[in-house]
């Protein structure tokens, strides 16, 4: 099977800033090379990029909403055990959810049997009383419980563990979030999720001392008889060019999230939709550490999307050496050269599949070196291209 | 008997073999168990799959450069409550270099070297956050001189640019190997990293005999000690 793969690099500059401090107030470190680097731990641009991704993909774009849920889900039943009959299914499908949602799941009052081919009437399918989400992900796990629970299904869902698993298969914000960045915090259900991507902890292209800010703080009430300050005390910062790297394993994204449900729309949809959020929240996004006494909101000057069928790669290495900034020159344009160079020598060295596909999003006279290295995109453009080239090898591939 | 040689490098790694709960430590040099899982996810086993086979490969760690333990603190909050989670401390060995190896049937070793260049699950190098910033594997080695003492003495040292230059006066540099221990090994340590389960509900590891060891390997940038320069600064300040 060909894999569809995809690796993130990204070269952005942030002036001083304490963006993921440790427990006593310092920006956080690593050495690298011999020498001591700012680091971002990975967890904390997951959680921005979470945020990012929960704002830029409605989890409704992933899946049907429904009344019929009960046949939804009862269809999947029969799949997966076809010695399940239908209104055995319909059953268990209805049990099912009311456990997961809580919700009635009744036959509407007003129907009466469909007319099937032969004249004899089918009982009407059960339905709930408003509009459920489902994706495909998660009909599926409610479908599987049903099938383990044949034997007693309301005996099944007496069991609070159960019941739990239920409820957390049909919460919709979860399932997208555990699809693509696994699980932080541990819960049953989501246990044999495996994250789609990896994202590693950010660290600075150049060496970095910390420094520190020293404050004093006037109280406006203050008497005149006492004078001084209201509080002092010192924050940590340090300025640094970073370089980001994450990784996506597009296949386990799509099998994560399942194929598209609604009419008319391509079964890629979802992934491709998961794809964009992912790339534009990871580029775009900034943790929120000390921002409103440091005000770093910067973009990325430099981005390069990598999608290939084989492992990804990390460029750390072009680092491993500290980039050294000459008088006037700053470190983003020798951290473009650096990184320009080393991606070519790697792929001299590993050669390159006829099957990579490479994005480049610069701004700034600064970046020249990365030109030519692969399409130059927007944006908009990077976005949009890398989802659909991911969502198309996944139709090839499905 | 054929093996396989993997090269462990990245800013970061993590190998835990007690690390539970809020403080996540991480041992000097990789476990067993954190290489042969990788080696399973490369395969696209299931956590739950059987992993016997892979257990009773001869698994050894070659340490080309050290690194450093850095310590980690973290907080999390729940995504759908919001409440804190306890606080933890994770350690990463920052800036280290090792070559494992393992040593076992040809079949089983020529399967691990294609998934290693193909993973379906992505390898990473203890911890999720630490992905490899080189390619993991050095290659299979097969035939008489597959033995894992010969390739920890064959491949080439794998240490950093800076790491190397710093030990550029000796022409063999001595590296510290771990190996499984074999029957009758008198000087060894035990270390229950011997995965029998990854199984996330409960994960199993047995006991593991360790036996330390060098090996000794050419130092590619051994250059030797320039001769000291006659520096004489009288002549130009002229007299007699």
């Amino acid at each position: 099977m060909t894999r569809t793969i995809l690796d993130l690099h990204v070269l952005q500059t942030v002036p001083p800033s304490n963006l993921n401090r440790d427990d006593t107030g310092t920006p956080k470190t690593a050495l690298y090379g011999g020498a001591r680097r700012s680091r971002v731990s990975s967890q904390a641009w997951k959680r921005a990029t979470r945020a990012a991704f929960a704002e830029l993909l409605a989890p409704e774009e992933l899946g049907v909403r429904t009344k019929r849920v009960a046949e939804f889900v009862a269809e999947r039943i029969h799949e997966l055990d076809d010695s399940i009959d239908r209104s055995e299914a319909l059953a268990l499908a209805a049990e099912t959810v009311k456990a997961a949602t809580g919700s009635k799941i009744e036959v509407p009052k007003r129907k009466s049997g469909k007319k099937t081919d032969d004249g004899a009437s089918e009982p009407p399918a059960p339905q709930s009383s408003y509009l459920m989400f489902l994706s495909a992900q998660q009909r599926d796990a409610l479908a599987q419980l049903a099938v383990k629970g044949r034997a007693d299904i309301k005996a099944f869902f007496k069991d609070k563990d159960n019941k739990e698993e239920a409820k957390s298969s049909a919460n919709t914000r979860h399932s997208v979030d555990i699809a693509l960045f696994g699980r932080m915090v541990a819960d049953g259900a989501d246990i044999n999720v495996d994250a789609a991507t990896q994202v590693a902890h950010a660290i600075s292209v150049h060496a970095v001392e910390n420094e520190s800010d020293y404050y004093t703080a006037v109280d406006d009430r203050r008497k005149d008889e006492e004078p001084g300050a209201g509080m002092i005390g010192t924050v940590e910062f340090n300025s640094a060019t970073l370089y980001r790297y994450a990784a996506l394993d597009v296949d386990r994204l799509a099998a994560n999230l399942g194929r598209g449900l609604r009419d008319g729309e391509e079964p890629t949809t979802p992934v491709r939709r998961a794809v964009e959020a992912f790339v534009e929240g990871f580029v775009d996004s900034m943790p929120s550490g000390k921002i409103n006494t440091f005000g770093n909101h910067t973009r990325p000057e430099a981005v390069i999307v990598k999608l290939r069928g084989t492992r990804p790669v990390n460029f750390v290495s072009a680092f491993e050496q500290p980039v050294v900034a000459d008088v006037g020159s700053g470190y983003l344009r020798k951290a473009c050269e650096r990184l320009a160079d080393h991606i070519s020598q790697i792929e001299e060295a590993y050669g390159t599949h006829a099957d990579t596909t490479t994005w480049v999003l610069r701004a700034g006279a600064n970046t020249e070196p990365l030109a030519g290295l692969g399409a130059e995109s927007s944006m908009g453009e990077l976005v949009e291209s890398v989802g659909r080239a991911a969502a198309d090898r996944q139709a090839e591939t499905a | 008997m054929s093996v396989l040689a993997l090269c462990l490098a990245g800013p970061l790694q993590a190998w835990g073999s007690s690390a539970r709960f809020a403080r996540r430590t991480t041992e000097n040099v990789p476990t067993k168990s954190g290489v042969l899982g990788m080696l399973a996810a490369a395969q696209g086993r299931d956590r739950a799959a059987d992993v016997s086979d892979l257990a009773e490969l001869r698994f050894g760690v070659r340490v080309d450069q050290r690194g450093t333990r850095i310590r980690d603190f973290q907080t999390a909050h729940h995504t759908e409550t919001g409440n804190a989670m306890p606080v933890s401390e994770r350690f990463y060995l920052a800036d280290a270099v090792f070559v494992a190896g393992v040593e076992g049937d040809g079949d089983l070793i020529a399967a691990l070297h294609r998934a290693v260049r193909s993973p379906v699950y992505l390898p990473y190098l203890g911890r999720r956050s630490c992905p490899p910033s080189r390619p993991v594997d050095i290659g299979a080695f097969d035939g008489t001189d597959a033995v894992l003492e010969d390739v920890f003495r064959s491949v080439e040292w794998q240490a950093a640019e800076h790491h190397r230059r710093r030990r550029s006066g000796e022409r063999r540099v001595a590296l510290p190997v771990f190996m499984d221990a074999a029957e009758g090994d008198r000087e060894k340590n035990s270390r229950r990293d011997l995965p029998v389960s990854f199984d996330p509900r409960h994960r199993r590891y047995a006991l593991r005999d360790v036996k330390a060891d060098t090996v000794e390997v050419p130092n590619p940038t051994h250059r030797a000690p320039a001769a000291p320069s006659h520096h004489d600064p009288m002549p130009p300040l002229g007299g007699d």
